[in-house]
């Protein structure tokens, strides 16, 4: 699959709003560059309040920048031609509860012109994939949570869009409604779909995304392949349990290690990083130990977005 | 923008429409009928949900944009009364109302009638009014020519604590005096002085005018009197009536006329109204 | 035929969320007033009935016109349905134009069943039944077009229970207008071109008021009932179409 094709795309994106009485401004996005492949998982990582939904929004056509250029699908947002191949699922959304699912489904539909049997197929196929074939007839208000959600991402892909945008897909549901949910991504990402999504939970990022964003107070701190962000920096420490050791041996492991601990007959050692791993290999040989496992250590993208949080605050403390 | 397009577009077809279907209506007609369609009083006071008195008001600022114009159309003033009796029973201390109400029904549409009906509504509800009972006096007084109402109207104003002096002197003499044009003339006074609407005041002040010919004539007309009754015979002019010392002058003719004496009848009339005022005829 | 279905699914809503349950009061009313007036055999009883048909069928079209009109748009918006929708290729004016007529819709089927009961009311009354009522009923429905749009202008830029006090307000004073240039006749200056804008601004509803002539049986010209009509549309329509341009322009945050 080529991953050649931009599919959105912003520039220097900027948004404030008036607050209050006298219209004070206050800066929610300054200066945003996106850009997203035909093909990609894209996450989009951020504390609550870092501008996420509202940059979600702009690229919905729902609000207007006040500055920079944003484009979905090779159009400027807005334009109906794209809106015609996107898919889009708000944060928490109610829904018209006083429907039930197939009524839904159905209204959407409609509002792409889609008539018929093509609708009732559609539909159907829909209900199936998201697995709420079951309620397919129950009013919404009845719904849990996790099933809203379901079928919310069922109306965003009611037009088989190319682009599926998601807002805080995860957020709220328990740990099987975000695996139902992340699976349902992987298989849309298997239908060859572009997928970008907002959350503010970042294992689940790690788990699907290609690429992530990290925003911070309306700024872009961060972007990249998951794998090269976490190695940027990260404590690269191996994990080595050994067994049958003698006190001789881990007299002469003891330097190189971080952290040493004894339980049992087992010791578990900390490496400082990798180059320590050959040396600590020859001293186990020749102490007649045996190594049950090397685990290299690998930062997560948990500790980058902490450090980055604190570097953005103290620069920011710097800077007043 | 094809929306702001639109909005124009709109804007000058409702405009056009409004000032189209004011044109269609007589508007002075239109607020007479929407008048005489009013609901009984009764019925709106209910349906008004506690802004009666806000109602009230509305419909008598109605009733006066319709009196205040030039010409009224619609003469039989039918709508009127039946307007103010809609003011009256969601407001019945709307004391105002009665009085301005009872006194145009009186003078503008010729129904004492129904300036009665409505001024007695007023009496009964508004008892602290003085100027109900009084222009229910002057009604009697004038139009009917029931002295004896009359000067139990006027005591019961003069009982009204709030009242002008000129009313406890005005029942006083109505007792004693009945019809006379002196007493007419000083209750007229007293209405010109009153009168806040200028149309009204014109209209007292014609009355005025009326009562003073009907004074002249009744002086005139002792000295003729005697005239005839010393000489025998009738004098040929009113001048005659002077220069002998029966009259001191012949008064002047208060809307610009003369008086003279008709050379058929041998009576003394004026040249402006040939009929004498029924009121002060001796009965 | 997204517009359609956006009304389709507004009438949806309103009929699921009971709004015609107002029916079963207005139909209380129609019998209880008929069994009270049939015992009662004095006096111009069928005149009753139908003021208080054609007024109670006014009253509860405009409570409903007010306060579901004021809340098409904002319930969209605090249930974040709306961000579905227009994320969807549908043009903003077109989810306003849907969301009005859907409620239009379930105005005129309020109202029809409305008209069908004070009808056969008045069958067991024998009191007739006139061309003039339709009219009258057919104005009561002009002055809802006029007030939801009201409604609806007014809840694109600012808050439910603020729309709802001015539409209200809007309501009472459209009553008043053609007394307001009355007043201002009277005037000078100023206070006369004010009263006179207002007047020509705002919706003159005492127009679409046939109530005093259906009871009186004073017939109305047939060209009124026209221009009257095309005054009630054309404001509708302006009311729309600002509606949509302060629309166009929201952010939803």
């Amino acid at each position: 699959m080529s991953t050649t094709e931009t599919i959105l795309q912003t520039e220097g994106l900027t948004k404030t709003f008036k607050v209050g009485f006298w219209g004070r401004h206050v800066t929610v996005l300054e200066g945003l560059n996106l850009n997203v492949q035909r093909g990609e998982v894209f996450g989009f990582l951020g504390p609550n309040g870092a501008g996420k939904t509202t940059t979600i929004k702009i690229l919905m056509g729902l609000i207007y920048p006040t500055g920079g250029r944003a484009t979905v699908l090779g159009r400027p947002v807005g334009d109906s031609r794209a809106k015609d191949r996107v898919g889009f699922l708000p944060e928490s959304p109610y829904f018209y509860d006083y429907l039930t699912a197939v009524e839904f489904l159905r209204f959407y539909g409609h509002l792409f012109s889609l008539r018929g049997a093509a609708l009732e197929n559609r539909v159907t196929e829909l209900l199936d994939l998201v697995g709420m074939s079951h309620a397919s007839n129950m009013q919404l208000r009845k719904f849990s949570k996790g099933m809203l959600q379901r079928v919310g991402i069922a109306q965003a892909l009611i037009n088989d869009p190319e682009l599926i945008v998601l807002d805080e897909p995860m957020s709220g549901l328990d740990p099987v409604g975000r695996k139902e949910i992340r699976d349902l991504i992987l298989r849309l990402k298997e239908r060859g779909k572009t997928i970008f999504f907002s959350s503010h939970i970042l294992h689940d990022a790690e788990l699907l995304c290609d690429r992530v964003a990290i925003i911070l107070k309306g700024r872009m701190v961060a972007c990249g392949h998951v794998s090269e962000l976490v190695g940027q920096g990260a404590t690269q420490s191996v994990e080595m349990v050994v067994e049958g050791l003698s006190s001789e041996g881990l007299e002469h492991l003891q330097p190189l290690t971080e952290k040493l601990l004894i339980k049992g007959n087992q010791v578990l050692i900390v490496l400082r990083n990798q180059q320590q791993v050959g040396n600590a290999l020859e001293i186990v040989r020749v102490a007649k130990g045996s190594v049950v496992s090397v685990t290299p250590q690998k930062g997560s993208l948990e500790e980058l977005f902490i450090r980055e949080v604190k570097g953005t605050q103290s620069s920011l403390r710097e800077g007043q | 923008m094809l929306l702001g397009l639109a909005a124009a577009v709109f804007l000058a077809t409702i405009l056009s429409l409004q000032i189209e279907l004011d044109q269609r209506h007589d508007e002075q007609a239109d607020r007479i009928e929407s008048l005489r369609l009013l609901p009984r009083g009764e019925l709106l006071r209910p349906a008004l949900i506690g802004f009666h008195h806000l109602g009230a008001d509305l419909i008598w600022l109605k009733i006066v944009q319709v009196l205040g114009e030039p010409v009224v159309t619609d003469q039989d003033y039918e709508w009127l009364y039946h307007a103010l009796d809609v003011v009256t029973t969601l407001d019945p201390q709307y004391s105002y109302a009665y009085d301005v109400g009872g006194t145009i029904l009186a003078e503008l549409a010729n129904r004492v009638d129904w300036s009665n009906q409505l001024l007695e509504k007023g009496v009964k509800a508004n008892p602290a009014a003085w100027r109900l009972p009084f222009v229910l006096g002057f009604n009697y007084f004038f139009h009917l020519s029931d002295y004896v109402k009359a000067g139990e109207y006027m005591g019961q104003a003069a009982k009204i604590p709030g009242r002008p002096l000129y009313v406890d002197t005005l029942a006083a003499r109505l007792y004693v005096e009945g019809g006379s044009p002196l007493l007419a003339l000083q209750y007229l006074e007293v209405m010109i002085q009153q009168a806040e609407d200028p149309q009204l005041r014109v209209i007292y002040e014609e009355k005025y005018k009326e009562v003073v010919i009907s004074r002249d004539l009744g002086t005139m007309d002792q000295a003729l009197a005697r005239y005839k009754q010393t000489r025998g015979r009738n004098p040929q002019t009113l001048a005659d009536l002077v220069k002998e010392g029966y009259l001191a002058a012949v008064p002047e003719e208060p809307f610009g006329g003369e008086y003279r004496m008709n050379s058929e009848t041998r009576e003394i009339e004026s040249s402006t109204h040939r009929e004498r005022l029924r009121l002060h005829r001796p009965d | 035929m997204r517009v359609l279905s956006i009304a389709l699914n507004t009438f949806r809503e309103n009929i699921r969320e009971k709004l015609l349950y107002n029916l079963l009061i207005f139909a209380l009313l129609m019998i209880g007033s008929s069994v009270l007036l049939t015992r009662l055999t004095v006096g111009e009883w069928d005149r009753l009935i139908i003021n208080l048909g054609l007024s109670s069928m006014n009253l509860f079209g405009v409570l409903i016109a007010i306060f579901v009109g004021i809340s098409l748009v904002s319930k969209e918006i605090d249930k974040k349905t709306i961000y579905t929708i227009l994320s969807k290729p549908v043009p903003r004016y077109e989810f306003l134009l849907g969301k009005y007529l859907g409620l239009m819709l379930t105005l005129l089927v309020n109202t029809a069943v409305m008209v069908v009961g004070l009808i056969a009311v008045m069958i067991y009354l024998d009191a007739p039944v006139t061309l003039l009522l339709f009219e009258a009923v057919g104005f009561i429905f002009l002055e809802l077009v006029v007030i939801t749009a009201v409604g609806l202008l007014f809840s694109t830029f600012t808050s439910t229970t603020l729309s709802a006090i001015f539409t209200l307000a809007i309501y009472v004073v459209g009553h008043l207008s053609t007394d307001l240039k009355q007043f201002g006749a009277q005037m000078d200056g100023l206070g006369k071109a004010v009263l006179n804008t207002i007047y020509y601004i705002l919706p003159n509803l005492e127009r679409f008021n046939l109530k005093g002539q259906v009871i009186h049986k004073v017939n109305v010209v047939g060209t009124d009932v026209l221009l009257t009509t095309a005054y009630g549309l054309a404001y509708a329509g302006l009311l729309l179409a600002l509606a949509s341009i302060i629309f166009q322009r929201r952010d939803f945050q």
